[in-house]
């Protein structure tokens, strides 16, 4: 065990996968020399060289269909993309090509590669470096999308994308990489695929997040908890397959929920969570499932930042108004 | 008059950083962006001027020292002004994470608003994640149970919320706890029994329930998620399986000699486990019913043996899966043994990792058991439950010796294992725990 | 590669410039360098979100902004605000925007500059399309795009080099070749010879340029323009420089380079070459260069306390800039966020 934080989790993950398997290799822009914008990927080239992780040329595009083809040709892929408001330039290749092989050739080729990609705002950064369009990502069919809160998740999940028969999109919290240790386990593990994480257990309402937004989520629960609600808090972490059975099941237990994301309000994945409760936990319903979300806007530069993102605040009335109701 | 300068997130997402050196002295005069200070951040070392001229009053920390983001990083002072002994000690400290220093009073320098500097918008130290499973319900702050809205509500009317009693979950103090109290402070009456106040019109009354004092009350916890698992998963097994189960004692001696020989040969502890589900193997692949599966009407027999071990956590029982342990070497399943069992301990195996076994080893000599009955797992059709070995007398041709027996217990499922075959299957286990060149060799 | 002044500021041959326009770009871009100085405190002290340095590449900036007529498009990177200056974005607009507010992005009327494109490669088209917009409507403004080494390996790059050949736009498209995109080197950017070569594949002529030598920027860059403005097509120049600085305040150029690389190019500095051809000129003196340097702080400080000033964004704001009218679930997400609803 050691305590590390989600950055540290990360290039542990990926020290270990590329340790117990040479066919994993590490490629993106700035990973090799500098260790990746966020220090991620630091130590990697020193210690495994520069052909397994490969610094590339500014061509997102180009990364993501390099990766696809190392994949299909037998290699364990890690891309990275320095920003997911940087993946869009490589949108196409995931959307017509990575998420598609497999069905295009009825199993015969596949892309078992993980494009890890830094989202989410909170730091201050410029245009374009602090989106949250997972749900862009989880809308298309044939990529699995995963996001960790915690350095123990992060390290166990990455190492089971990298396994992963299937491409996956890891995206990688900016405001919590350094911002939560944790003591995490140093042998070689896997968190799967799918599951979700029942983070706190209670009876009263449900809230449901992921990602950056699980620290302001956690703050919320205590508040609450001090109030004497009974709170349970589910972080999904795999946000493609999403883990229906573990929603309803919380939210037959409890009644209520409330669906907390940074993402735009207008087709958010607390839309498709929203759904899934109405589908199959109706009745067991109290209350309408509220949502927390950033808004329909662009996200804003620095100066506005705390405008955008969903505050412990808000998540606290929107419980109190699923208790009140 | 003195300015604080508070450490901004210089780099996107940083939340300390470390003091290399200070460039200016306490007492020392600073230019307008002249730098004051070198600093190491996750992400570079760089120099950080000063956002404003004057006499540097006081460092917010020593060289070597770590300076949380939105911390005082520097004070300073109009030319002329001195460093006071109280700034000094008393903003030396503020914020920094030093294991020596003494948790400190808000600084004495004063911030005048105007001028506050812009700090980076990561003010927090990093937050320490308990690890493991769900947390536990975190005991009240406060008596008074309430939400935020509702005190609000209470505050606004001038209620005291320590004297009304709440009737919703957990005695928690509702909007119509407190809109009661409300109609009954400004009621007329000099009644002032808040509790008894007649709830407002289309309210239904809470239900009677005795004070709390009044009657024994027995402690009560909701079982944690894994214990209603594995609640669940033992009343279904024992619910639908007949269970028969067999005892035998083997001679340990051979078994506990090779175990030694080869930790020593090897430099590790090899886990009675590992070779106990080596000798199993051969036993499986000639009697496959035990490696099998009931579905419906029909025998699933597996072609592998994923052989599962209980493993005794703080949370409960769990079995964690060897893959294919047919295929491992004696080694090979003491390196797989330690991995779930540390594992399952941390909680951090996947759900791939705990399910799915064909076949079950329980280790309880580690606990220091004997005989058992163990419960099959649900899906299979057999478990071996592994004693202790301790030393007993034995009977070697017509000599009474001493050596360590084991005792071991077999439960099995009759509805597709007759008595005999189970009699089969443990004297082939057997003979191969009492030589382990059998099954070392096969 | 193109060169009329030398490192020592000698000068090769005749240059195109009078001693007061050579005054003038010397003062730009000393202007232009306590800029970039002022921003960097600034970053640091926690008043200015992420800020880019251009340190080294002022020549290059101030040479090819130089070269634009009044009214010309500049579509450029967040490196450029030398070149964006210099082309008529204000100061003040330019550390409002890097406060961390949109309102920086707001150009004056009569200035046609983008806001500064925070993505690699994008806006290279843009100029495409503004310059093709400029030629259907039979005007002679021109188009000019900056951008680094780096975005040359974009795929836009080539959309954008194909299409402007193809439309024969009036496109300048103006690479500062700084050597490094971030941590990544430009030998290992591309394996032509030079960036420049590129144009040849799309029909177009390129030029590399000493990038630290203003006045062979402005020449290159003024030819090009004025084949733009003839109606012959796209040009294409590489001006080779240094990036002195970081990426950004967030990099650490230590963990890639040698010092003795940046040591080398600090003696090739832009601004020190002028320095010395005015001095042999005698247009250059101590006091001159003190005069210089206090009104170009004066007008930084004025423009930083200008924009220090303005008054933090309100929470509706973001809402309002979406639409040329809000939609109806703006109209009532705003309300939430500002507690109206």
């Amino acid at each position: 065990m050691a305590e590390l934080n989600i950055a540290q989790a990360i290039n542990s993950a990926l020290d270990t996968a590329m340790a117990a398997d040479d066919r994993v290799m590490v490629l993106g822009e700035d990973v090799g020399r500098a260790g990746g914008v966020f220090r991620v990927t630091d130590g990697l080239r020193a210690k495994y060289g520069a052909e397994r992780v490969a610094d590339t040329p500014v061509a997102e595009s180009g990364i993501v269909g390099a990766a696809f083809g190392l994949a299909m040709a037998g290699l364990r892929p890690v891309a990275e993309i320095q920003f997911l408001g940087f993946s869009y330039p490589a949108y196409d290749q995931i959307v017509n090509h990575v998420a598609r092989i497999r069905n295009r050739s009825n199993h015969r080729y596949s892309a078992p590669m993980v494009i890890r990609i830094p989202y989410g705002g909170g730091i201050g950064a410029a245009e374009h470096h602090s989106e949250s369009t997972e749900a862009a990502y989880v809308h298309i069919p044939g990529i699995k999308v995963v996001v960790p809160s915690t350095p123990r998740d992060a390290r166990g999940l990455l190492l089971a994308a990298i396994e992963d028969p299937d491409p996956v999109i890891f995206l990688e919290p900016i405001r919590l990489y350094r911002a939560v240790k944790e003591q995490v386990p140093e042998i070689y593990y896997r968190v799967d695929i799918g599951p979700l994480r029942v983070e706190r257990e209670g009876t009263d309402v449900t809230l449901i997040s992921w990602g950056a937004m699980m620290r302001e989520t956690r703050q919320a629960a205590t508040i609450l908890g001090e109030a004497g609600v009974s709170v349970e808090v589910l972080d999904l972490r795999t946000l493609s397959p999403l883990d229906r059975d573990g929603i309803v099941a919380s939210v037959e237990k409890t009644g209520r929920a409330v669906v907390v994301h940074e993402a735009p309000f207008t087709a958010g994945l607390g839309a498709e969570v929203a759904a899934t409760i109405q589908e199959r936990a109706l009745y067991s319903l109290k209350t309408p499932v509220r949502r927390v979300t950033g808004w329909d806007t662009i996200f804003p530069l620095k100066r506005s930042e705390h405008h955008y993102l969903p505050s412990v605040e808000r998540i606290v009335t929107a419980a109190e108004n699923a208790l009140e109701d | 008059m003195a300015r604080e300068f508070r450490l901004p997130d210089i780099g996107e997402g940083l939340t300390e950083a470390e003091i290399v050196r200070w460039l200016v002295p306490v007492g020392g005069y600073v230019e307008q962006d002249q730098p004051v200070v070198e600093l190491e951040t996750d992400k570079a070392v760089v120099e950080i001027p000063s956002p404003f001229a004057g006499v540097v009053l006081s460092h917010g920390a020593a060289e070597g020292e770590t300076v949380a983001v939105g911390s005082v990083l520097v004070v300073i002072g109009e030319p002329g002004e001195m460093p006071s002994e109280a700034a000094e000690s008393q903003s030396a400290h503020d914020s920094v994470r030093a294991p020596s220093s003494p948790p400190t009073a808000e600084p004495a320098v004063e911030q005048p608003a105007t001028s506050a500097p812009i700090v980076g918008t990561i003010t927090e130290e990093a937050e320490i994640l308990s690890s493991g499973g769900p947390a536990a319900e975190p005991a009240a702050a406060s008596t008074v149970k309430a939400l935020p809205v509702v005190r609000k509500l209470a505050r606004d009317h001038g209620i005291d919320l320590t004297q009304v009693s709440g009737t919703g979950p957990g005695g928690r103090i509702t909007r119509e706890d407190v809109e009661r109290a409300i109609a009954a402070a400004s009621a007329p009456s000099t009644e002032s029994a808040i509790t008894t106040a007649a709830p407002a019109a289309g309210t239904a009354a809470p239900a009677p329930q005795l004070p709390a004092a009044e009657r024994p009350q027995p402690s009560r916890r909701p079982m944690t998620r894994l214990r209603r698992t594995i609640a669940a998963n033992m009343a279904k097994s024992w619910a639908e399986i007949p269970h028969v189960t067999t005892f035998d004692d083997i001679d340990a001696t051979r078994l506990l000699e090779v175990r030694e020989a080869l930790s020593n040969r090897h430099d590790t502890k090899i886990p009675i486990e590992a070779l106990v589900v080596k000798a199993v193997v051969p036993a499986l692949a000639e009697f496959p019913e035990f490696n099998a599966t009931i579905d419906g009407d029909d025998l699933v027999v597996h072609e592998r043996a994923d052989v599962g071990i209980a493993v005794d956590t703080p949370e409960g029982l769990m079995v964690a899966v060897i893959r294919d342990a047919g295929s491992k070497s004696v080694l090979e399943l003491a390196a797989e043994v330690r991995r779930l069992g540390e594992g399952a301990r941390a909680r951090t195996l996947s759900v791939e990792e705990l399910t799915g076994q064909t076949f079950t080893v329980s280790n309880i000599g580690a606990v220091g058991g004997g005989h058992g009955t163990p419960i099959v797992p649900y899906g299979t059709t057999a478990i071996l439950s592994v004693g202790m070995a301790r030393p007993k007398p034995v009977v070697y041709d017509d000599e009474i010796g001493v050596a360590p027996v084991m005792p071991l217990s077999l439960s099995y499922d009759h509805r597709v294992i007759d008595g005999a075959q189970g009699r089969r299957f443990m004297a082939l286990l057997m003979e191969n725990l009492e030589e382990p060149a059998l099954f070392l060799t096969g | 590669m193109f060169n009329l002044i030398n490192p020592d500021g000698t000068v090769r041959d005749r240059l195109p410039v009078t001693l007061e326009e050579m005054k003038s770009l010397y003062a730009d871009m000393v202007e232009a360098r306590v800029y970039d100085e002022k921003s960097m405190a600034m970053q640091r002290q926690g008043r200015l979100a992420t800020y880019a340095p251009f340190r080294g590449q002022e020549a290059a900036q101030i040479g090819a902004a130089a070269a634009l007529r009044p009214g010309d498009w500049v579509a450029g990177t967040y490196r450029d605000a030398a070149l964006n200056w210099k082309a008529g974005y204000p100061w003040r607009l330019l550390i409002l925007g890097r406060t961390g507010d949109e309102r920086g992005g707001e150009v004056p009327e009569d200035v046609n500059v983008l806001p500064p494109s925070i993505t690699v490669g994008g806006h290279m088209i843009h100029a495409v399309g503004l310059a093709w917009a400029e030629k259907l409507r039979g005007t002679d403004r021109i188009a000019l795009t900056s951008f680094g080494d780096g975005a040359t390996s974009e795929g836009d790059f080539h959309e954008a080099m194909n299409f402007a050949a193809v439309y024969e736009t009036p496109t300048v498209f103006f690479c500062q070749n700084n050597g490094w995109a971030i941590s990544h080197p430009v030998e290992e950017q591309t394996r032509s010879e030079t960036i420049a070569d590129k144009a040849i594949a799309y029909g177009m002529p390129g030029v590399r340029v000493d990038g630290n030598d203003v006045v062979a920027v402005l020449a290159a860059v003024r030819e090009a323009a004025d084949r733009a403005r003839a109606g012959e097509g796209p040009s294409f120049i590489e001006a080779v420089t240094y990036r002195l600085g970081p990426h950004t305040t967030a990099d650490d150029p230590g963990r890639y380079r040698k010092e003795s690389e940046v040591a080398a190019w600090e003696s090739l500095d832009p601004l020190e070459r002028v320095r010395k051809l005015l001095e042999r000129s005698g247009a250059w003196d101590p006091g001159w260069q003190q005069q210089l340097e206090t009104e170009a702080s004066n007008r930084i400080e004025e423009a930083v306390a200008w924009a220090e000033a303005i008054p933090a964004p309100e929470p509706g704001d973001m809402f309002r800039r979406m639409f040329a009218e809000p939609t109806p679930n703006l109209v009532e997400q705003e309300k939430e966020a500002t507690g109206g609803g």
